[in-house]
């Protein structure tokens, strides 16, 4: 029974965080981008606009719902809950904290722990795009259309590069469990960071892909296609595209926090309490997800053929080395 | 419990193995085929085979059939409907009345050897051989004792693009009169 309560408490508290982050980033975005810009941004709801998030919530439900004439109203329905499913349900096995002692129960910080986390992780990213191509698909509109063929020929080619430099990660740790890749970093210098800093770059570069993100924003690119895959989108389904795209950004910055920089080790201070270890972890998390906003307002956007070209004949062949000089090196090492 | 779940998934499994031959528009013979690969991950999951559950979402509903929907969404946009149809127009041919007439032996045969107990002594072998899910042995199956088979497997897909690609580029440029030599190289 307490089995069952400790459980739901762990999923409960893991969604909510997650759709609190996605909240919280909505408003972050427009504040950075402010301050980046000399503007105030959003500050009218609520002390500092703190409540905006809510406002624009209550803004989607009241919006109505359109479907465009000729749409294939099936897939246009379900295709923003397809884009929005596989980031929810891969934070599930991210591993935010090492064992919590709660009244005498002993917990594992995540809500599962699997033997193969990682691929979970990737199965689920590979899907992801399901919902960016379907709905430019039944749009039947020539900009969603292309937004959804430039979001699938991206997402295939920067998934490569980032399977490679996760498994540059795996390699060092011996396993696909993300709670034994943590636990192999429990010392500061024992990050991966120091050991696999080119997978790291590869790593960080193809999240930015993954995600959709500035500056490989090719799927929206506003300039050229108005909105991308999502223009014909509005009301709630088009928010669910949103929440999708930022719990997509915090599952990334959760797993480069996992994978390189120590999950939720804390710098000399390797006995640290728990909740000391999630609080790292937080920080870890919330930088990455600011360097997200960081990039999208300093950089410009890339073009598509260099896009690809940055994929296939940079990226991919340094993956792929680094994977063999790891490989080598522990080979080696092993005897 | 798992036996009705089998049951379930096979029967979904099933449908969107129909579903990818009967659909009209190609659109959702690809999300047919998406629902049955689905299925067939579920079912290993069932068999307490995490790994190859995992590695089939990823490799076949992540990569290949997103490539599939890129094309289709390239080429054929002819078949814009907005609704979901499917039509027996292709049992015309002699040739898919073939295939059906083979394909539905095939299940007869499975069905009856299922019916003789086949499937428990498969069990029965699996057991022996051990658990099914150390990934360590997976790896030594595979790069070890089935080493020379997989480096040949990974051959024959390398010939089989590049044969296909040759064999594309050749019709383009020497067909008759075709329309895209007369449109030139991109």
């Amino acid at each position: 029974m307490t089995e069952i309560v400790i459980w739901v408490v762990k999923v409960v508290v893991v969604w909510g965080a997650l759709l609190t982050t996605a909240a919280i980033m909505s408003l972050a975005e427009r504040k950075v981008s402010a301050w980046m810009q000399y503007r105030y941004g959003p500050n009218r709801v609520g002390p500092f606009g703190v409540l905006q998030p809510v406002a624009d919530g209550i803004k989607f439900i009241m919006k109505e719902e359109l479907v465009p004439a000729g749409a294939n109203r099936l897939l246009f329905r379900i295709a923003p809950a397809l884009s929005a499913a596989p980031a929810m349900l891969a934070v599930a096995v991210i591993p935010f904290g090492y064992t919590a002692v709660i009244a005498g129960h002993e917990i594992t910080l995540s809500v599962a722990d699997l033997d193969i986390g990682i691929l979970y992780i990737l199965a689920l990213g590979g899907l992801g795009v399901y919902g960016v191509i379907l709905g430019g698909w039944a749009s039947n509109s020539k900009y969603s259309l292309l937004g959804g063929l430039r979001a699938s020929a991206q997402m295939i080619s920067y998934e490569l590069t980032l399977m490679l430099s996760i498994m540059a990660v795996v390699l060092m740790a011996g396993s696909l469990d993300l709670r034994q890749i943590i636990e192999g970093q429990r010392a500061f210098l024992d990050w991966n960071i120091f050991y696999q800093p080119l997978a790291f770059v590869l790593f960080t570069i193809a999240m930015f892909a993954e995600t959709n993100r500035h500056p490989f924003d090719f799927a929206e690119c506003e300039p050229e296609l108005v909105g991308g895959f999502h223009t014909e989108y509005s009301s709630m389904r088009f928010a669910l595209f949103f929440l999708g795209e930022y719990c997509a950004m915090t599952v990334m910055a959760a797993l480069n926090t996992t994978l390189f920089w120590g999950g939720p080790s804390v710098p000399f201070w390797p006995d640290a309490p728990w909740y000391v270890g999630v609080v790292a972890f937080i920080v870890k998390t919330s930088f990455f997800l600011f360097l997200f906003i960081w990039v999208r307002w300093t950089l410009p956007r890339l073009r598509f053929d260099q896009l690809m070209r940055l994929g296939w004949q940079a990226l991919l062949p340094l993956a792929l080395a680094n994977v063999m000089v790891t490989g080598a090196v522990i080979a080696l090492t092993a005897n | 419990m798992a036996e009705f779940l089998f049951y379930a998934l096979a029967l979904v499994a099933l449908c969107g193995a129909a579903g990818v031959v009967l659909a009209k528009s190609p659109m959702f013979s690809v999300l047919s085929l998406l629902a049955s690969f689905f299925a067939l991950s579920v079912i290993y999951l069932l068999m307490s085979f995490p790994f190859m559950a995992a590695v089939q979402i990823v490799v076949y509903a992540g990569a290949i059939l997103v490539l599939f929907l890129f094309v289709i969404m390239l080429l054929d946009l002819g078949h814009m409907g907005s609704k979901v149809e499917f039509s027996t127009a292709m049992f015309r041919s002699p040739a898919a009345r073939i295939g059906a007439v083979v394909a539905l032996a095939l299940a007869l045969a499975g069905l009856i050897a299922v019916q003789r107990g086949a499937l428990q002594q498969a069990a029965g072998a699996a057991a022996e051989t051990g658990p099914r899910d150390g990934l360590p042995q997976l790896a030594e199956a595979l790069f070890g004792r089935y080493g020379l088979a997989f480096q040949a497997t990974g051959m024959l897909l390398l010939v089989t693009m590049v044969a296909v690609v040759a064999l594309a580029k050749r019709d383009r440029r020497k067909g008759p009169g075709s329309q895209g030599a007369q449109g030139g190289e991109r």
